[in-house]
């Protein structure tokens, strides 16, 4: 008759066995205070890099406003593929979604405006300047009941 | 010619419907302006400079008109507000220069037809106030007040009284806004004290403010408010920081929202 397995091996057998179990979701406070933590830094470097932007296009210095802007994007981008990598509350699922395509389309029009700057294309910049403030204010707008200070979009940080 | 079939009309109906919801739905959209989020208070703000068109070189006279509101996101009874302020751009001039000062003690227990008669010439802008009068047990009321904006000189320093008055409950309320340097992009700020002035029942809800004033002062037109679009001849529009507005609630804390606004820079000849 074959020796009966201790209990203690096969509890042990089993748990390696299983499944591991899916990375719980985070509560909504829980994911604000993590994407608050990355994009605070994130947020300080941009203000940092942004500096003098405004004054540069006003006095049609192009091509230092686009290296600013240029760098503006590469953080922003940084950003953006860090916070999407987080886990999501379920519940909020859809939203979130609404808000990274906001996100996305808010680092498409910082690289244009990069673009039409180091061109010295100064009207496109600006037309796509109101597009990128309007699509940060809806982007604002979707996530508003999370509070986000760091992660929300504020004009005033770019130059 | 032929007379339209019901199918068309009902489609030209639908579109039409449609086209309106669409409308609406923008417009509701564009009326809140930006907003901001802290715990369950909103607080939104939208304004606009006119004109849009301002000279490149030099400031010219301009209205600012500003819409603030507070709501909660859950439907409860507002914080009272202890401290609130309005930051104005930086590319703006306050200019009091010749205009007459309207004295604080003018304005006590004056309506708004008396308000006016007694400091018309100081009369800077014109507006609205919304608040909630929450009573210890009683249910909160709403009152809605005119809002009329006088120069003022308060403790010696320049300020601004805004004069409340409202038709039902038959009350007014004066607020003195110091007028003092602004932080970051606001070159001038605002600053009132709620609870001094009011005391501790309203609950502000929402206002609505038009600072606009022309006056001619030793032959020349001067304005209360001027601005200027700074801009090289390369480009037709600029964007600005162009108001915040802040609140300081009752217990700490406090909640504010800035707005970006565009201007458009005069052609050159």
């Amino acid at each position: 008759m074959p020796r009966p397995i201790p209990i203690a091996i096969l509890a042990a057998a089993l748990l390696l066995a299983a499944p591991a179990p899916a990375a719980e979701a985070p509560t909504r406070a829980e994911y604000v205070e993590r994407l608050e933590a990355i994009c605070q830094p994130d947020a300080l470097a941009t203000q940092k890099a942004m500096k003098g932007a405004r004054a540069d296009v006003r006095k049609e210095r192009f091509k230092a406003a686009a290296g600013k802007f240029a760098k503006a994007t590469a953080i922003f981008g940084g950003t953006v593929s860090q916070i999407g990598a987080v886990p999501r509350p379920s519940a909020d699922k859809t939203r979130l979604d609404k808000w990274f395509g906001y996100l996305n389309r808010q680092e498409e029009y910082l690289r244009q405006i990069t673009a039409a700057l180091r061109a010295e294309k100064g009207i496109k910049a600006q037309r796509l300047t109101a597009r990128f403030i309007h699509n940060g204010n809806l982007a604002n707008n979707v996530v508003l009941a999370f509070g986000f200070d760091y992660c929300s979009f504020k004009f005033s940080r770019y130059g | 010619m032929s007379r339209p079939s019901l199918s068309r009309v009902a489609c030209l109906a639908a579109a039409i419907a449609v086209a309106s919801a669409v409308l609406a739905t923008a417009g509701a959209e564009r009326s809140i302006g930006e907003q901001t989020q802290r715990g369950v208070l909103v607080s939104s703000l939208k304004g606009e400079l006119r004109p849009l068109t301002l000279p490149r070189d030099r400031p010219a006279p301009v209205a600012v008109h500003l819409e603030g509101r507070l709501r909660t996101a859950d439907g409860s009874l507002l914080p009272r507000v202890t401290e609130f302020a309005i930051g104005l751009p930086v590319q703006g001039i306050l200019s009091t220069r010749g205009l007459p000062v309207c004295p604080l003690r003018r304005l006590h227990d004056t309506r708004t037809g008396e308000a006016l008669a007694a400091c018309r010439g100081a009369l800077v802008g014109r507006g609205r106030l919304d608040a909630v009068v929450a009573l210890p047990g009683q249910t909160p009321f709403p009152v809605r007040a005119r809002l009329l904006a006088f120069n003022s000189r308060v403790h010696g320093r320049r300020a601004v009284l805004l004069h409340a008055g409202a038709g039902n409950p038959p009350t007014s309320s004066v607020l003195p806004m110091l007028v003092r340097p602004g932080v970051g992009r606001f070159g001038t700020e605002l600053v009132g004290r709620i609870a001094t002035a009011l005391g501790p029942w309203p609950r502000l809800r929402s206002f609505e403010i038009t600072l606009h004033r022309r006056y001619a002062y030793r032959g020349r037109v001067h304005s209360f408010i001027s601005a200027s679009c700074p801009l090289p001849p390369a480009l037709t529009a600029g964007f600005f920081s162009f108001a915040r507005a802040s609140y300081k609630l009752a217990g700490g804390g406090g909640i504010a929202t800035g707005i970006a606004r565009s201007c458009r820079a005069r052609s050159l000849r």
